[in-house]
């Protein structure tokens, strides 16, 4: 039997929400797997200095839902800390997309993922995360304070609920599908 | 405070993986996932035996990670020995570069039905 694969990375500023995201929607308790690597080989995937004194952890969440028995998709939160953005190529390769995660109390601290995924042209869609009370922006003020690309959908969610998530995730779907071109007529 | 596993172990990690540092098969990735194939799996090294145990089923790179306690890069390099000895096997990736518009319709509707 065939079994695919497919990558979802939720980004965002430190505390906007991610874990609370890939929680809310994992079929699985979210896991923890980690990186190990020494200042030395930093962006190098490779184990060379695993025995070395001076070796980094970077802890990655991810969560799991399993579509049918042919297809699986993973969520992997991204690492909190800016040091670690050598994690992040790795974590985008293949991915199907991401999901930016807003806490509009701490706007510029999405910025820098948001600049990521444009830089490399990876889809996603910038989701604010309403938990934290009310918002006190307009969509197009945070589109102006993150200078977002008018294509890139903006949905407002609560991470802690699960339907609200998922709708998150259907944003990029549909997202990504309307960015394929039209299927060409016989 | 964590136990660190690599001191703990009897055989260390250079020698179990034959001085491999960095995995053959490139493609292997977070996602990827990883069956084993029946087979006599007496004569390997216990670290082999656990990769082998967990994915019974299919289970990704990064879930043996979590599960095994052993960092991403350790587990991609066992997986990567025991592809080339034939006792496990990989599922596909999907590639964003060529993104095939029905593993995205399967994926929308099966969001949809949560």
């Amino acid at each position: 039997m065939e079994r695919t694969s497919v990558k979802v990375v939720i980004a965002g500023g430190f505390g906007a929400g991610k874990t609370t995201l890939v929680s809310s929607v994992s079929e699985i308790a979210p896991l923890t797997t980690e990186e190990v690597m020494t200042e030395a080989s930093i962006g190098v995937d490779d184990l060379a200095g695993l025995e070395s004194k001076t070796r980094t952890t970077v802890a990655l969440d991810f969560g799991r839902i399993t579509i049918n028995d042919e297809v699986v998709l993973y969520l992997f939160g991204t690492p909190g800390q800016d040091r670690f953005w050598f994690m992040w190529d790795e974590l985008t390769q293949g991915a199907l997309g991401a999901v930016v995660l807003v806490d509009t109390r701490r706007l510029p601290a999405s910025f820098a993922s948001v600049d990521y995924f444009e830089r490399r042209n990876i889809p996603f869609v910038l989701a604010v995360n309403t938990f934290f009370g009310e918002c006190a922006y307009s969509d197009d003020e945070i589109r102006s304070a993150l200078q977002l690309n008018p294509d890139v959908p903006l949905v407002r969610c609560d991470a802690r609920r699960a339907g609200s998530s998922v709708e998150v995730l259907i944003a990029l779907l549909q997202h990504v599908l309307a960015m394929l071109p039209a299927a060409s007529a016989p | 405070m964590h136990s660190d596993r690599e001191s703990e172990q009897l055989v260390p990690l250079y020698v179990l993986v034959n001085g491999r540092t960095t995995p053959r098969n490139a493609a292997l990735d977070l996602a990827t996932q990883v069956v084993a194939l029946p087979a006599d799996t007496t004569v390997l090294e216990p670290e082999y035996q656990q990769i082998l145990r967990q994915c019974q089923d299919w289970m990704s790179i990064a879930e043996i990670s979590a599960y095994l306690s052993r960092p991403l890069t350790v587990v991609k390099v066992l997986v990567d020995i025991l592809l080339e000895q034939g006792y496990v096997t990989l599922g596909s990736a999907a590639q964003r570069t060529v993104y095939d518009r029905a593993l995205l319709e399967t994926l929308l509707g099966g969001l949809q039905r949560l």
